[in-house]
């Protein structure tokens, strides 16, 4: 019993750092452009098929990873670029970001076969703690997700660049007119949330299985993240995916794999139905 | 207008007598999807409510029609046409739930919640294999027609019914309660108008036609399977409405035909024939882009801004 409790409290908190990084990029964008990025997932897995395939083919797992981020940045500048001529129309951002999405997922199809794949681990070895068994990657996982998202919560609040992030956030005409060229900061928003976005895919693939049907699958747990933290808010997604990492081990140590779309569901539709505003959000 | 319809209508009935029985088949089935979009351009052309979740209705309707004329499956052997409507109403009904707790909160909410919809109703077919029959689906019995040329007939007149009320619910006062809530829905708060009631409305309304055109494919191909809940359905979806022209109806239909019958009778030739390491789904997913960025009026608006012009010189 103590063993179960232990391995959900580990297990939940390294899934939680992997989405959480995942839906801080996805409520970042969405706080700073208004953008409801649909192909945010596809930065996840194909920054990790990428890093898969050059680790096959024989090149060193650390330039397989950094290549593999650099394609998540790329993405992130492809879908800055798509969405740029239809922003001011939501029906067309998301039609065109989704369909974005479902393209690299069909490429990702074509190329690799719908089996999932998994990357090398930056580390070996397995540690024990309260007599579970839990491999390093998973602890270092954890450790990199944490830094990261400490990292990107300062680098918000304490650096210039950040705080003209947030003045655009806020609003983004006013940031206008004291001479922040938003044009930038909406480009360097989404690269830097499609790279980590990427990272999140490349540790993920490390401790399970990437398939390319991940990338719609990814937007369950970004959405119910963001709607449980509140839309736009970076620091109620961060708390928030730790929570929904605990409900997905917990579904999926008790109920099943199979489970966990519904729960997510139910999930959301509870959060909608007691506080639409989700944890942290604010009215708007 | 009037006489490009009934010229249109014509052409639909006569073309048993030209066109051989297997492309009878593909066209009937292109009827039944141009309900699908059709349906979907209700709730998003004239509502202004993003549904990325159609196909859960689609779904839900097949497989409620499914189970209830199936003995095999559940005991219940209900009348096909009954279960048609069953099956519409099922779909309503999942619609009003949700609709209820996702439309009485303005922006992006409900896209999300009916993005992730198709996800968690393709789950169900696996969960409850016994019942469902999972991946595979299972063959449907008692169907409402056994000859491709009934089945075609019964379509197209699904397909004229669905459009005429369509048409109707859309020119009534109801129709412009719904276009204004998508042009403001402040501005149509202020009126006195109740957005959320319209707006649950518009989304049962469209719940209700894909439901029906769901036990329709059911019935026209005796068999359930879960890619009518699947996101490529819902794309093909939202490509031929953008395509065609939201909020017009007629843009729509017309895209409807255009891409099904090219992704079932073209598409897959030409990329066979110059054998481009791609598949179908590539090239549709980029002209739904490429649409989307460069002419997101669709071609309905296009065409007709270029007659006006036309005609006034």
């Amino acid at each position: 019993m103590i063993e179960t409790l232990i391995k959900i409290f580990l297990f939940g908190a390294v899934v939680g750092g992997i989405w959480g990084l995942v839906a801080s990029g996805f409520s970042l964008i969405f706080g700073v452009s208004r953008i409801l990025n649909f192909a945010h997932g596809a930065a996840f897995v194909s920054s990790a098929f990428l890093a898969y395939a050059l680790v096959n083919e024989g090149y060193s797992l650390y330039f397989a990873v950094s290549a593999g981020l650099m394609l998540a940045a790329v993405i992130g500048v492809v879908v800055y670029a798509l969405t740029k001529p239809v922003r001011d129309r939501e029906v067309m951002v998301i039609i065109v970001t989704l369909a974005f999405a479902l393209l690299v997922q069909q490429v990702l199809l074509v190329l690799f076969g719908d089996r999932g794949v998994s990357i090398e681990p930056f580390v070996e070895g397995v540690a024990e703690i309260g007599g579970v068994k839990v491999t390093h990657m998973r602890l270092l996982s954890l450790a990199l997700a944490v830094i990261c998202l400490t990292a990107l919560e300062v680098f918000i609040t304490k650096t210039n660049l950040g705080k003209k992030v947030m003045a655009t956030a806020q609003d983004s005409r006013a940031a206008m007119m004291v001479g922040i060229d938003i044009e930038k900061i909406f480009l360097f928003v989404m690269v830097l949330s499609s790279l980590l976005a990427g990272f999140a895919g490349i540790l993920y693939a490390q401790i399970f299985a990437v398939n390319p049907e991940v990338s719609l699958r990814a937007l369950i747990y970004a959405f119910a993240i963001v709607i449980l933290g509140g839309l736009g808010s970076l620091r109620g997604s961060i708390a928030a995916s730790f929570i929904v990492g605990y409900i997905l081990v917990i579904t999926i140590t008790f109920l099943g794999a199979r489970w966990s779309e519904f729960v997510m569901l139910l999930t959301i539709v509870a959060i909608l139905v007691v506080k639409p505003t989700g944890l942290f959000g604010v009215e708007e | 207008m009037r006489w490009v319809n009934g010229a249109a209508l014509i052409l639909a009935a006569v073309m048993p007598f030209i066109l051989p029985e297997a492309y009878l088949y593909i066209f009937g089935l292109a009827y039944i999807f141009a309900v699908m979009v059709i349906s979907w351009d209700l709730m998003v052309g004239y509502t202004g409510q993003v549904n990325l979740g159609h196909t859960t209705f689609v779904g839900l309707g097949a497989y409620v029609a499914a189970l209830l004329q199936t003995p095999l499956r559940t005991g219940i052997a209900m009348h096909p046409a009954v279960s048609i409507i069953a099956g519409g109403a099922a779909a309503s009904a999942v619609g009003l739930a949700i609709g209820i707790i996702t439309l009485r909160l303005r922006g992006y909410y409900f896209a999300l919640v009916t993005a992730i919809l198709p996800l968690v109703f393709m789950q169900t077919v696996f969960i409850w294999r016994e019942l469902f029959g999972g991946e595979e689906g299972f063959a449907v019995e008692n169907t409402l027609f056994t000859t491709t040329l009934e089945k075609y007939y019964f379509s197209l007149v699904v397909l004229v019914v669905s459009f005429i009320l369509m048409k109707k619910i859309v020119d009534s006062r109801i129709g412009l309660r719904f276009m204004a809530v998508r042009d403001s829905e402040e501005l149509a708060e202020s009126l006195g108008i109740n957005t959320t009631r319209y707006k649950v409305l518009a989304f049962v309304l469209t719940s209700f036609f894909a439901g029906i055109a769901g036990a329709m494919v059911v019935n026209y191909r005796f068999t359930v399977s879960p890619e009518l809940y699947g996101v490529p359905l819902m794309l093909l979806i939202i490509l031929s409405a953008v395509l065609g022209g939201l909020g017009t109806l007629y843009g729509p239909l017309i895209g409807a035909m255009v891409i099904y019958l090219a992704k079932n009778w073209w598409l897959g030739d030409i990329i066979r024939t110059f054998s481009l390491p791609i598949n179908d789904e590539i090239v549709l997913y980029a002209i739904l882009i490429a649409v989307g960025i460069l002419m997101p009026e669709g071609l309905y608006h296009e065409i007709k801004e270029r007659w006006v012009k036309s005609n006034k010189q």
